[in-house]
């Protein structure tokens, strides 16, 4: 499962989960992607769940990215512990993301294929998320205004 | 390439909520700049810029801008979208003279089946997506295509090897591969393939 190698502070406050994404709002490497409509936190569990199911779909060929990086701790209290005594432990690595953030890429197969396999893995994921595909794939050529 | 004749108004009011009132009234705010002069703050029907950027020409097309009468040669050089619904919310636009040669980036799109790769299992990545060109306004291209039809597994396209319409120059290095041709990769024991290895899972 993908976590840092080594990081400054274990633990880290919650932080809040509004606006929309800043950057990585474009499919940039592949030619299909997964497109976050709901903010959330996406644990490394998911990330991995989702490639395994898009990589087993696609069976052969194909090249995946993953354009979000677990890297903030979520500390949990272990169960019937008493309030207080300082912060949990970290438990588990967590990506955040916001609304319009590519998730994950892929290239080398057809857009069939492509949305079955990423609509499977956008199954694995606690938010809402859609198949997007790159501008200049197929015959997308229309310039979205409103 | 014709022009294309697009209004626009010169907008008073600026700020984030004078924005949006003018999206949800239809109307794209933008800026006109180019050649020195200073600045104006404008407002294109939505339907007509639209309509404007989804010509043969492209997002690079040739615009006529009357702005409260004055007319402009004028490119989009920047589409500001919704990070979720896609949709423009501000645009540049460039002024240009029919004789300066200007930079633009242009879509590299690739073209044909490369059925030599396919037929040994191997695939094709698309590497370069979109390239920094040089040309005059008339000369702009609305995408550079590369044929793979012809590829074998190991061949690369370079830049270099992209063919350019006539009066149009590269900028960006010659040798930067545009496409690769992969062998087939052998599948993992989860099935992962190549998505096990350490550089498919990048950090952005």
């Amino acid at each position: 499962m993908l976590m840092p190698r080594k990081v400054k502070h274990r633990k880290q406050h919650r932080g809040r989960l509004t606006g929309a994404a800043k950057g990585g709002q474009t499919v940039d490497f592949g030619d299909f992607g997964i497109q976050a409509l709901e903010p959330g936190w996406i644990t490394a569990r998911q990330i991995e769940a989702a490639r395994i199911a898009m990589t087993r779909y696609v069976r052969r060929g194909g090249k995946v990215w993953i354009r979000v990086f677990p890297d903030k701790p979520v500390t949990q209290k272990p169960a019937e512990t008493r309030m207080g005594s300082g912060k949990g432990n970290p438990e588990r690595w967590v990506a955040v993301v916001r609304p319009g953030r590519i998730l994950f890429e892929l290239a080398g197969v057809d857009e069939e294929l492509a949305r079955g396999a990423m609509e499977r893995a956008i199954q694995k994921l606690p938010i809402r998320a859609r198949f997007v595909v790159r501008p200049g794939v197929g015959s997308e050529t229309e310039v979205q205004v409103q | 390439m014709a022009e294309i004749t697009l209004v626009a108004e010169v907008r008073a009011e600026r700020g984030s909520a004078a924005s949006r009132r003018l999206l949800a009234a239809g109307r794209i705010p933008g800026v006109v700049y180019g050649h020195g002069d200073t600045p104006v703050a404008v407002a294109v029907n939505a339907r007509s810029l639209r309509a404007a950027l989804s010509t043969d020409a492209g997002v690079n097309a040739l615009l006529d801008l009357d702005v409260d009468g004055e007319r402009h040669l004028a490119i989009a050089r920047e589409l500001q979208r919704h990070p979720v619904r896609q949709t423009v919310s501000h645009v540049d636009f460039q002024v240009v003279r029919r004789d300066e040669v200007v930079s633009v980036e242009v879509a590299v799109n690739l073209v044909g089946e490369p059925l030599a790769v396919s037929r040994a299992g191997g695939s094709v990545e698309h590497l370069v997506l979109a390239t920094q060109v040089r040309a005059k306004p008339a000369d702009i291209p609305s995408s550079l295509e590369v044929d793979v039809s012809e590829m074998a597994i190991g061949d690369t396209i370079t830049l270099g090897d992209v063919a350019l319409p006539r009066g149009v120059e590269l900028e960006g290095d010659a040798e930067t591969a545009v496409v690769v041709a992969h062998p087939p990769k052998a599948i993992g024991a989860d099935g992962a393939g190549e998505a096990a290895s350490p550089e498919a899972a990048s950090e952005s």
